[in-house]
């Protein structure tokens, strides 16, 4: 599907040549591997709050980081009040009244609200006067509706008042413009109505506010203009009112259903991993939050979501590498709850995880050694049997690599993962009965990512049981029988892969149920 | 880091030539020698025939290189003690009194035990009692550790003065068994069947032997065994090692009790060979920190550890000479060589590992140096 | 017993505290910037062997005094040239420095073995005030040198606690990432506090000649009072007043032995007694590696990390 005739570009917004905040013109920034943004166009109106939404690989973030001085774009402009700027450094953008908000806050725990927001502030004196810096940042706070104690210790407060310590160094260090990256990732419900509160306030003090988030549900009220990308692009750009929540939807992750999805082609069997209302709680928060799942033998059960909501707690639990604080986990059976992962293995679960490198694989051992890390192994280790099995998988998965005793860090991205998949479905597969894999294709070309797809789908054929956790919507659409989204760690959607709606994913990937 | 218009940076390389992983350790040692050299010069002493003499009286001369060979033996073990567990990124820097309490366990089990083994038997159960004791002293670092969190190594390090403390307490402030009966402070001997007799006339004894078996031993152990790959899984990436759950803290705790044993060894080899009773002269050599800088110097490869164990050992025994030669030199200056070696092939490695990039900067003056 | 000699240990004690402040002032200034300094033995040897060799040769208390501060400087600029622009390993940097500095003293120092020393400084008369019963002896009666670092160390505190380079210092300890996002220099923070810190280091060598008036001796001029002070920096939860109290606890331990040795007490061997500081710091390290108690401590985050700038 094409960007929608609604899709406009952004100077001809308001008719005219009105000035704008901050602008991108054709910018364009590629990454080894991936153009991240392709040609994008894009307009911040003073005092306006505007939201950039897009799921994971958008290109959202990318923007933003170009907008604000973090990265230099590779074609393209950026405009501040209609002159055009380079910007250098974060730093640089801040002197333009440039702010950026990142997900992962840059605070000193050990420091109270007022000497985080004055760190780095050159203009303070030698001696600093505790309540001259105080006094400042209670101002500011006032000012912009954030109620904060300057002398709370920083690491002591909850993630919503952490960020409004990162806001209120913004707007100290003289920030016109906001851009918060996904601010609402860390907030509990109630922080998010306070931080929406906030963000009212900077705008009617003539602030610009911009949003990236891909939760539709939340910023859908609080945005005067909402920009949708996809894939590096533009997909549309609409003000408030002019579209509903199901078109944004579909900007956001309409795609044609790929002519030639892989899918079951034997009913499946009994049930091999099964999930009940299982949580787990960390700090106080569920990261997982009551889910209840089923996979059973020969099916490939897809769960998607944007990062960030529970994905890797997820599997880590049902890999038994943490233990839920709350449910049941079963496989083929046998209640596995608080079973670590050797017990997990031995019972037939292979667990392929997210990071392929720092946590799947030993990155300077060789690929032999890499082979025996979650088989079972004797009191010696036999590398002659896995040196053989590791000729063979480098011959039958076209591994690329200068012989079987190379580091695996050495190997790109696409081979260490075929070294992954070859040890964890391959090697194992007598006696594998649940297989659950996390983003197995994140980073990899074309060609690797078929090869991965054909592994999974034969997989299948054989009668495992996959779970499939992945941030990649194509990947879960194209491969999974039946599909669930996880979002804040709940399960808010579920459907069979024949009977799939599209716009309900995408509606409930972005918060909205 | 930006200098002038240009900003430098480390690179790691992604492929670094085999050669220069030898060519580290030898340009360190030629580069410690010059600094070691500009200070002999410093002090008045021809660096050149100083050095000449070093090489003579520690390497190539038949007494020489005997001694050197002798001193090498419990060398080798507190290298392969600093190896063991440097390698896991485990920071025992208490080899020193691990070693002396190998000593005195030797000493004891020479003294008590004995008399009332088989022959056969003495030696090596003397030897393990020394490793034993040896291990002991390490335990509560290494419970720290894998409790704790990174602690063993001052702790390790405190507990080498308690022990030096303590054999000087044995000899000197009281009469125990380890202390001779005899008026004159000294050490009392222990049974002849845990001795073992020295080749001909030289100091070398086949402790040293068993030092070297012991080391291609453990080079071979770590190699092939189940343990020894889950130790390099867990120094290569400690996520890694969870995810195939093997256990940090099981690792952590037999790691370094393994490391202190093997300083233990050293002491009970020092026992069994020349010295025969606990010998507060062990404690002027300074056996155990020189165990960390050969176990750097040879990467803490176990093998490489013999030739680093070798070469440390022939500059303490021709430091020796030099000491009462006719132009004295200070044995300091072995440990002046032996630190500065460390030092440049802490900084060789570096440069192995990396690269320097230097690159012109374009465009605007960059805000934020690094 | 005797009343008065324990006031005479409790001042001595107050006395050995001045070089164990002053090392671990410097090691926590090091630490605080995120650097790791273990070398602290072997600065503190290389200081005593400069005071006193230069004191041989040239007879200028001054040039005892400040000349250990460079030797302190020059140790620095190579550790911080190894971990700092280099990334190599802080730990075994450290420990290469104490070896090499160990074995360059002894070196240097073979040829006043056993000498009296040349230069010193003589303990300040105050007079009446040192006859006032109890603090008398105790807080008057002291060399220079201590009163210089009790001043020191306030001003320490001063610097890291109200100072705008002291919250940077601060914040480079626990979180660089951020002290770099606001365009200061990481690089530059922890060479100016590794440098600093081993110009204190050795500069606290320099006590044992000039104040303690210890004869050189290859084998125990400094005792292992390096590692002291490395322990004393965790027992001061990295806070330079603390580190007084702490200080004269360590040193009351160091000093016993001499004590009951001087008084003949012979309940327990001498040697044994000589383990005292050091089984004692063992017990306070132990005490503070409880997960509450590390908590409480606070050390820097970022302790021994070398800090890469994640960039694209």
């Amino acid at each position: 599907m094409n960007a929608s005739p609604e899709a406009v570009k952004g100077s001809h917004r308001s008719g005219g040549a009105t000035l704008f905040a901050l602008s991108a013109r054709s910018v364009t920034k590629r990454f080894p591997g991936v153009l991240a943004n392709d040609d994008v166009d894009f307009d911040l109106a003073a005092g306006e709050v505007h939201t950039l939404l897009g799921e994971n690989g958008a290109g959202k973030s990318t923007l933003a980081s170009v907008l604000c001085g973090l990265y230099r774009p590779d074609e393209g402009a950026v405009l501040r009040n209609g002159t055009q700027v380079r910007l250098s450094s974060p730093r640089h953008g801040l002197q333009h009244g440039i702010a950026m908000v990142h997900q992962h806050f840059r605070l000193v725990d050990r420091f109270s609200v007022a000497e985080n927001v004055v760190l780095g502030d050159k203009r303070l004196s030698f001696f600093i006067d505790q309540d001259s810096i105080n006094d400042r940042v209670s101002r500011i706070a006032e000012e912009f509706g954030l109620p904060i104690d300057p002398l709370a210790v920083v690491g002591e407060l909850s993630a919503g008042q952490r960020q409004r310590v990162e806001i209120i160094k913004a707007l100290y260090q003289g920030a016109e413009i906001l851009l918060l990256d996904e601010p609402t990732a860390l907030l509990a419900p109630p922080e998010v109505e306070k931080l929406f509160e906030t963000v009212r306030t900077m705008a009617k003090a003539g602030k610009s506010v911009v949003f990236v988030s891909h939760k539709l549900g939340e910023v859908v009220d609080i945005s005067d203009r909402i920009t949708v990308m996809r894939d590096g692009k533009v997909t549309g750009s609409v003000g408030r009112g002019e579209a509903d929540t199901r078109k944004l939807a579909e900007l956001m992750v309409g795609r044609e259903i790929d002519l030639s999805p892989r899918k079951a082609k034997a009913p499946a069997g009994g049930t091999m991993l099964k999930l009940h209302n299982v949580s787990l709680h960390r700090d106080g928060v569920a990261v997982v939050d009551n889910v209840s799942l089923e996979v059973r033998a020969g099916e490939i059960v897809g769960v998607a979501g944007v990062s960030g909501n529970g994905q890797r707690d997820l599997a880590e639990l049902v890999a038994g590498l943490q233990s839920p604080t709350g449910g049941v986990i079963t496989v083929d059976g046998r209640e596995m709850n608080g079973a670590g992962t050797r017990e997990m293995r031995a019972n037939g679960l292979a667990y392929v995880p997210e990071d392929r490198l720092g946590t799947g694989l030993s990155p300077s051992l060789s690929i032999i050694d890499n082979m025996v890390l979650t088989r079972p192994r004797g009191l010696l280790v036999d590398r002659k049997a896995a040196g053989a099995e590791a000729e063979r998988y480098i011959t039958e998965l076209e591994i690329k690599t200068p012989s079987p005793h190379t580091a695996t860090r050495k190997l790109s991205g696409g081979n260490s993962q075929k070294v992954l998949l070859a040890r964890e479905i391959f090697a194992q597969s007598d006696t594998t009965k649940v297989l659950v894999v996390c983003s197995p294709t994140r980073g990899l070309d074309v060609g690797a990512v078929e090869t991965v797809h054909k592994v999974l789908d034969e997989a299948r054929t054989k009668g495992k049981a996959v779970l499939l956790i992945s941030e990649d919507l194509d990947e879960v659409l194209t491969l999974a029988d039946k599909i669930l989204v996880l979002y804040r760690g709940a399960v808010v959607h579920s459907a069979d892969s024949n009977a799939l709606d599209i716009e309900k994913v995408g509606l409930a990937m972005a918060g909205i149920s | 880091m930006i200098v002038g218009g240009y900003r430098i940076e480390l690179e790691p390389r992604l492929k670094s030539p085999r050669w220069l992983v030898y060519v580290v350790p030898v340009v360190s040692l030629l580069f410690a020698f010059v600094v070691a050299g500009i200070f002999l010069l410093g002090t008045g002493h021809n660096p050149f025939t100083t050095y000449g003499k070093l090489i003579d009286k520690g390497y190539t001369s038949y007494y020489g290189i005997t001694d050197t060979l002798g001193l090498a033996t419990p060398l080798i073990c507190t290298g392969l003690a600093a190896a063991f567990a440097f390698r896991m990124n485990l920071f025992n820097i208490g080899e020193e009194g691990q070693m002396y309490l190998g000593m005195i366990g030797a000493a004891w089990a020479g003294i008590v035990l004995a008399d009332n083994l088989p022959g056969v038997a003495a030696v090596p159960v003397v030897m393990l009692s020394g490793a034993a004791f040896g291990a002991l002293w390490v335990l509560v670092p290494a419970v720290l550790r894998a409790r704790l969190g990174p602690s063993e190594t001052v702790s390790s390090l405190l507990l080498n003065y308690v022990a030096l403390n303590l054999v000087n307490f044995l000899i000197f402030g009281s009469r125990t068994l380890w202390r001779d009966p005899s008026p004159f402070p000294d050490g009392q001997l222990v049974a002849d069947s845990a001795r073992l007799d020295r080749f001909g006339t030289t100091n070398v004894y086949p402790t040293l032997l068993i030092a070297a078996i012991l080391a291609v031993f453990l080079w071979l152990f770590m190699r092939f065994s189940n343990y020894g790959y889950e130790t390099s899984v867990f120094a290569d990436s400690p996520n890694t090692a969870r995810y195939a759950g093997m256990s940090a803290s099981r690792l952590t705790v037999s790691v370094l009790l393994s490391s202190g044993a093997l300083a233990g060894l050293a002491g009970s080899m020092y026992v069994v060979g020349p010295a025969g009773k606990v010998d507060p002269g062990l404690l002027q050599v300074g056996l155990g920190y020189a165990g960390i800088v050969v176990a750097a110097l040879a990467r803490y490869n176990f093998v490489a550890v013999i030739l680093t164990a070798v070469l440390f050992a022939g500059l303490r025994v021709g430091g020796a000479a030099l000491q009462i030669s006719s132009d004295p030199v200070p044995i300091a200056i072995a440990t002046v060589i032996q630190g500065a070696v460390l030092l440049f092939a802490l900084g060789g490695e570096m440069f192995r590992k990396n690269r320097l990039r230097v690159r012109r900067i374009a465009g605007s003056p960059v805000r934020g140096a690094a | 017993m005797n009343s008065n000699i324990w006031l005479i240990t409790f001042a001595d004690a107050i006395s050995i505290a001045t070089p164990l402040i002053l090392a671990s002032l410097g090691a926590m200034l090091t630490e605080r910037s995120g650097v790791i300094n273990l070398g602290v033995e072997g600065y503190l040897l290389m200081g005593a062997v400069t005071a006193f060799q230069l004191g041989m040769g040239f007879g200028n208390v001054w040039l005892s005094v400040f000349a250990p501060i460079l030797v302190g400087v020059v140790m620095a600029l190579v550790h911080g040239a190894l971990v700092i622009s280099l990334r190599a390993n802080q730990i075994v940097s450290g420990l290469a420095m104490v070896i090499f500095g160990t074995g360059l003293s002894q070196f240097l120092g073979k040829s006043v073995e056993g000498e009296r020393r040349p230069v010193s400084i003589e303990p300040i008369d105050f007079g009446r005030l040192s006859d006032i019963p109890f603090i008398g002896p105790v807080i008057f009666g002291h060399d220079p040198l201590t009163y210089f670092t009790w001043a020191l160390t306030i001003v320490a505190s001063l610097y890291l606690n109200r100072t705008r380079p002291g919250l940077v210092l601060r914040a480079t300890g626990d979180a660089p990432a951020t002290v770099d996002a606001q365009g200061v220099s990481v690089t530059a923070v922890r060479y100016i506090h590794t440098v600093v810190g081993g110009a204190l280091m050795a500069f606290a060598g320099s006590w044992f000649m000039l104040a303690r008036g210890t004869a050189w001796s290859q084998e125990s001029t400094t005792n292992g009072i390096g590692w002291i002070a490395l322990a004393l920096v965790v027992f001061a939860a990295w806070r330079p007043l603390r580190a007084i109290l702490g200080a004269v606890l360590f040193g009351f331990t160091l000093q016993v032995p001499f004590t009951l040795q001087a008084q003949q007490i012979n309940v327990v061997a001498p040697e044994m007694v000589k383990m005292l500081p050091y089984l004692a710091t063992l017990f306070v390290l132990v005490a503070l590696s409880t997960p509450r108690a590390r908590r409480l401590l606070g050390a820097p985050k970022m302790l021994g990390i070398p800090f890469v700038r994640d960039e694209r």
